[in-house]
């Protein structure tokens, strides 16, 4: 009963603090336009908002509520797979959301002492936020298809107004490449929604799975789905809005959006695909290329970027298509699906906590707290090591998805698993480099929100594999005859980057290719395309219309004529009346001449 | 039981007001209110009325002979009680919004007046029994709104007029022939009685498959089917209440529920089916669907871009309609309570731009939620309820027509939702886009191009009023559309009705 409540609360509370903006804004009706001080809008209260999810998360027992009413029927549920995403993602936001209150500090002052376009853009973010957040938890908690696409889409397009918060050009642009390919991604998992769910008559995601696994065109269903929680889960070819949104979004933001909302595709994944089930290994085939692909090339794209938090999207494209991989392994070999979805669990909740806590980090760098520099670059360091598998939670996951794999016989993978591996370390001394080279002289005290949330999420990424509660057992912890063949692809990705530094100390000549290689790649080519098949649509618009304004010229010069001929007949009235009387005479004769007949019959 | 009174009283309410409007002078602007409000309230009411009896199983009947052979009928059934419903509670938010809107324009008492008649022949088109009762009022609407569609006077107006005309009473015509022939076949031509047709046998094919077609063409204009579409974006010219009713419940919706009426009640869903009229219905539809979101994203200014997404929106219905099977139907049936109310929500806020600030074309919305939020937050809610995103009503109108797609063994037609729902994306996304996200002349950037502060609010309430109320209205019957009483459940009661026997 209590679950139940905490439930309900988990998704109104964010909704009623937006709510409360609100109304304090219909109060002050006309205020706004007064100069004066403003209240504060992203107060305590605010940054509470995913509390009650993680009281939720965090509560014994499994909850249910089943509403008839609710859009076709709602049942939305936590049990044991949901809740590991469900308590990792409450705690990212709500870290996030202090740090937020530390980041935008400026701007908050800036509004509270009466600059109006600060408050606007404040109140924007302060509003979108819960409401992307109650998105992202509802899509976490839904079990009815109805309420999961909801879910889903509340929180894509409340993210927007996130990217585009800044409100310079830079940030339109990423915003414009998010929505772009969101709506994309929207419309895919809507056709293959509706498709499957059509086809299996069901309202459940549990039975949408078990109906796809053995619909006729199930694969087909399958790969439809796969490819629109892509766009979210940034399948190589589909992930170009990362590498735009990130760098142009609020730090926080994207924190979360790295390591929270790009979850969402994989939690598609796991809602709607018939994965440990037969039939789909053709697609598991593509799905290992195109994962294995995603990995190595965006580590060799992202290794050249600028913007720390340009390289630190590539690293999210990396890390995702190594978790596609995964993904891919379940399609091939069904029966390894229940150990795998544990594996994807922890890795992908090792991978949000801790790409959030290297997200929260560039800003970090950018305002260091007071505290000795070894400690703040240590503490900055630690993350990234982890997340390239060389320390704790990082170190975990790789074990457990390497015993996995070579238990099953996959030790190609494995190999080129590695390779990825020693591309995440590059990416990282890369964001790393850039962070330092970019790093701010003006200090905050250590117990301002943002370095605390920051520390917090630390702690929590790097404590993952203690704390996460997980369906069935893995090995967590690696025997030490497996250290070597675990860290290898550290040393080398650190040798690798080692031997860089050393090579641009001796060549000073820039490189100017890399100038040209943009964040968001493929982006700019798939832009220029659009733009030519607009100009084609264009076009044979615009000849069409011409033809239809000549065929409706021509409809009305007939009709025009027409008329005409009408009018024309007036000239015929003459002769009606000059033949009036001789006509009346011929039909009275021809009556007489009837009846006499008639008569002469009779 | 049989309660002749209550759908005559219902017709009456709009009907008797008409001459108690013109007999009010012009300046009798608080009576003339008053009149109007009281009777849509009326109707509303009595509107209820008829769905409470429904549900508990009472018939209402009310019918005369004309002459040997035609009689006048008007009766209640689940499917007009629907229209009747959606077009009843719309007239209500439409005359508050129109009140507002005429405040001080010329010829108050001649646009009222018409426009009580044309909600009354709408009435009539909802409760008609019969084809010839039905063919009765569907021409006293297209001559009812034509002195609304020329209201303004200028050349423009008096130009949309006459295409107006000129494809309406074409239309209307068509639509006579195939009465008249229908007539001879076999008599009086009840709604529901679906066997008189069937009952010809198989020889009377070929003959009924031709007169289905000339119905089509006849009713096709009003529903604004590509090719007959070209009178709507031209009527554009209106004033906004009078294009806010034209498109969503009035002229283009009575066409859309002729084509209902015509496949449901007077050929018969499996006869239709049996002449292969079906298929030929969904791939009209979409035609219909993709050329009008495509023409849409051509418009740069706002009322034609929301006329080109009726055309498009509408067709939604003849789509459901054209799946065979209980899905279709529901999705048919369900979209079009739906459309009427996203669609004139959508209209209400344009008009609203248009009075307060002067904003006809696209690119002059930039920053205007700032100017004015909640006819903004309106504006973006039907938006999103068009492309289909829940929890607005246009989801569960586009789920139900994936399902009956599949059911009906088409599942192309998934795709044609798909690439219609990311057509609706690309024009109206846009627009939202500038109503939030760009800095305007409410940031400082530019001027308005003709502000006025009409009320106490961002515009006048009479004009705010109803179209958050609309915007709400579509949110819920999207969010609760599980519950009693809801679009969904009416719709999904009148395919039980259709389908079991």
């Amino acid at each position: 009963m209590m679950a139940t409540l905490l439930l309900v609360l988990a998704l109104l509370w964010p909704l009623l603090l937006m709510l409360r903006t609100l109304l304090w804004l219909a109060m002050e009706q006309g205020g706004l336009k007064r100069p004066g001080r403003r209240p504060v809008l992203l107060d305590g209260w605010w940054v509470s908002s995913p509390i009650p999810a993680l009281l939720l998360a965090l509560w014994p027992g499994e909850a249910l509520l089943v509403m008839e009413g609710w859009l076709l029927g709602a049942r939305w549920q936590l049990e044991d797979v949901r809740r590991p995403w469900l308590l990792f993602s409450a705690m990212l936001w709500t870290l996030a959301g202090l740090y937020a209150r530390g980041y935008l500090v400026s701007e908050q002052q800036a509004a509270e002492s009466g600059d109006v376009d600060a408050f606007r853009r404040l109140l924007g973010f302060a509003l979108l936020w819960p409401l992307t957040l109650a998105g992202n938890l509802l899509l976490l908690l839904a079990e009815d298809i109805p309420s999961f696409y909801m879910g889903f889409a509340v929180m894509t397009f409340a993210a927007y107004g996130l990217v585009v918060h800044a409100g310079h050009r830079d940030a339109h642009l990423g915003g414009r490449a998010y929505l772009i390919m969101a709506v994309l991604g929207e419309g895919m998992i809507l056709g293959g929604l509706l498709w499957s769910a059509g086809t299996v008559q069901v309202l459940t995601l549990t039975e949408l799975r078990a109906g796809i696994a053995t619909a006729e065109q199930g694969a087909w269903m399958s790969a439809l789905l796969w490819l629109g929680f892509g766009v979210k889960a940034g399948v190589i070819g589909l992930h170009v809005w990362l590498p735009l949104a990130h760098p142009v979004a609020p730090t926080p933001a994207s924190a979360v959006l790295s390591g929270v909302m790009v979850k969402a595709g994989l939690i598609g994944w796991i809602s709607t695909l018939p994965l440990g089930a037969e039939g789909i290994e053709p697609l598991g085939r593509v799905v290992i290329v195109l994962g294995l692909t995603g990995a190595l090339a965006a580590a060799l794209y992202g290794v050249i970027q600028r913007h720390p938090k340009a390289v630190l999207a590539y690293s999210s494209v990396s890390q995702l298509g190594m978790i596609a991989t995964l993904f891919g392994v379940g399609m091939v070999a069904p029966p390894l699906w229940p150990a795998l979805l544990t594996v994807i669990t922890l890795f992908a909740v090792h991978h949000g906590l801790t790409k959030g806590a290297l997200f929260l980090g560039v800003g970090i760098s950018e305002h260091p707290p007071r505290m000795p520099a070894w400690l703040l670059w240590l503490l900055l360091v630690l993350p990234a090591l982890s997340l390239a598998g060389a320390m704790t939670s990082g170190l975990a996951t790789k074990w457990s998805f390497k015993a996995l794999l070579y238990d099953a016989g996959h030790e190609a993978l494995v190999t080129w698993l590695s390779v990825a591996a020693v591309g995440t370390t590059l990416l990282m001394c890369r964001a790393l480099w850039r962070q330092w080279c970019e790093r701010g002289t003006y200090r905050i005290p250590w117990y301002a929100p943002m370095p605390l949330a920051w520390l917090g999420c630390i702690a929590a990424a790097v404590s993952v594999p203690l704390w996460m509660p997980l369906v069935g057992e893995t090995p967590l912890w690696p025997p030490l005859t497996e250290w070597l063949g675990l860290l290898w692809p550290a040393m080398l990705g650190l040798g690798l980057a080692g031997l860089v530094l050393l090579a641009s100390r001796w060549v000073t000549r820039e490189w100017r290719a890399a100038r040209r290689l943009l964040p968001g790649d493929l982006w700019w080519w798939y832009a220029r395309l659009a733009t030519k098949l607009l100009n084609v649509v264009h076009g044979a618009g615009d000849a069409w219309e011409r033809r239809a304004v000549r065929l409706r010229e021509r409809l009305l010069e007939w009709e025009a004529r027409f008329t005409a001929a009408i009018s024309e007949l007036t000239r015929f009235e003459l002769y009606f009346r000059r033949l009036a009387v001789p006509l009346m005479v011929a039909v009275a004769v021809l009556l007489l001449l009837g009846f006499w007949l008639g008569q002469m019959q009779g | 039981m049989s309660q002749a009174w209550l759908p005559l009283v219902t017709l009456a309410t709009s009907l008797l007001v008409v001459p108690l409007i013109f007999a009010l002078p012009e300046r009798a602007w608080g009576a003339r209110t008053v009149l109007n409000l009281g009777a849509a309230l009326l109707k509303v009411l009595l509107v209820a009325l008829m769905v409470w009896g429904l549900y508990q199983g009472e018939s209402f009947h009310f019918s005369f002979t004309v002459v040997q052979g035609v009689t006048f009928l008007l009766q209640v059934d689940a499917l007009g009680l629907m229209f009747a419903g959606l077009s009843s509670l719309l007239w209500l938010a439409t005359t508050v919004y129109a009140i507002g809107y005429l405040e001080d324009s010329p010829n108050r008492k001649r646009f009222f007046g018409f426009f009580s008649l044309c909600v009354a022949s709408t009435v009539g088109i909802a409760l008609a029994g019969n084809l010839f009762t039905f063919l009765l009022f569907y021409e006293l609407l297209t001559l009812s709104t034509y002195p609304l569609v020329v209201h303004r006077g200028h050349t423009k107006a008096l130009d949309a007029g006459t295409t107006y005309l000129r494809y309406t009473l074409t239309g209307g015509l068509m639509l006579l022939l195939g009465v008249v022939a229908l007539h001879v076949m076999v008599g009086d031509v009840t709604f529901g009685e679906r066997e008189m047709l069937a009952d010809l046998g198989p020889d009377a094919h070929g003959l009924l498959t031709v007169l289905f077609l000339i119905l089509l063409v006849g009713l096709g204009v009003k529903a604004a089917l590509v090719p007959l579409h070209g009178w709507l974006p031209r009527a554009m010219v209106a004033p906004a209440p009078v294009s806010a009713l034209l498109h969503a419940v009035a002229v283009v919706k009575a066409g859309a529920f002729g084509i209902v009426r015509l496949v449901y009640d007077v050929y018969g869903i499996s006869l239709t089916y049996e002449l292969g009229l079906l298929t030929l219905l969904a791939v009209i539809a979409t035609i219909t669907i993709l050329y009008g979101s495509i023409r849409a994203l051509a418009q740069q200014e706002l009322k034609p871009r929301l006329a080109y997404s009726t055309i498009s929106q509408v067709s939604y219905i003849v789509l459901g309609i054209s799946l065979f099977g209980p899905f279709g139907t529901v999705a048919g049936l369900v979209h079009l309570m739906h459309q009427g109310l996203m669609k004139v929500t959508l209209f209400y806020c344009a008009g609203n731009y248009a009075e307060e600030l002067g904003i006809h074309r696209i690119d002059e919305l930039n920053g205007a939620g700032r100017r004015m939020p909640l006819t903004s937050i309106a504006f973006t809610v039907g938006a999103l309820g068009m492309i289909g995103l829940p929890p607005v009503a246009g989801f569960i109108s586009k789920w139900y027509l994936g399902m009956g797609a599949v059911q009906a063994n088409m599942p192309w037609v998934i795709a044609v939702l798909v690439v219609s729902s990311l057509l609706n994306a690309a024009y109206f996304l846009p627009i939202l886009y500038r109503l939030w996200f760009r800095p305007g002349p409410a940031h400082g950037v530019g001027e308005w191009p003709d502000e006025r502060r009409l009320g106490r609010f961002e515009t006048s309430g009479w004009l705010l009023w109803p179209a958050v109320a609309t915007a709400v209205f579509s949110v819920m019957v999207g969010l609760l559309a599980g519950v009693p009483f809801s679009p969904l459940d009416l719709a999904t009661f009148v395919t039980a009705e259709e389908y079991l026997p």
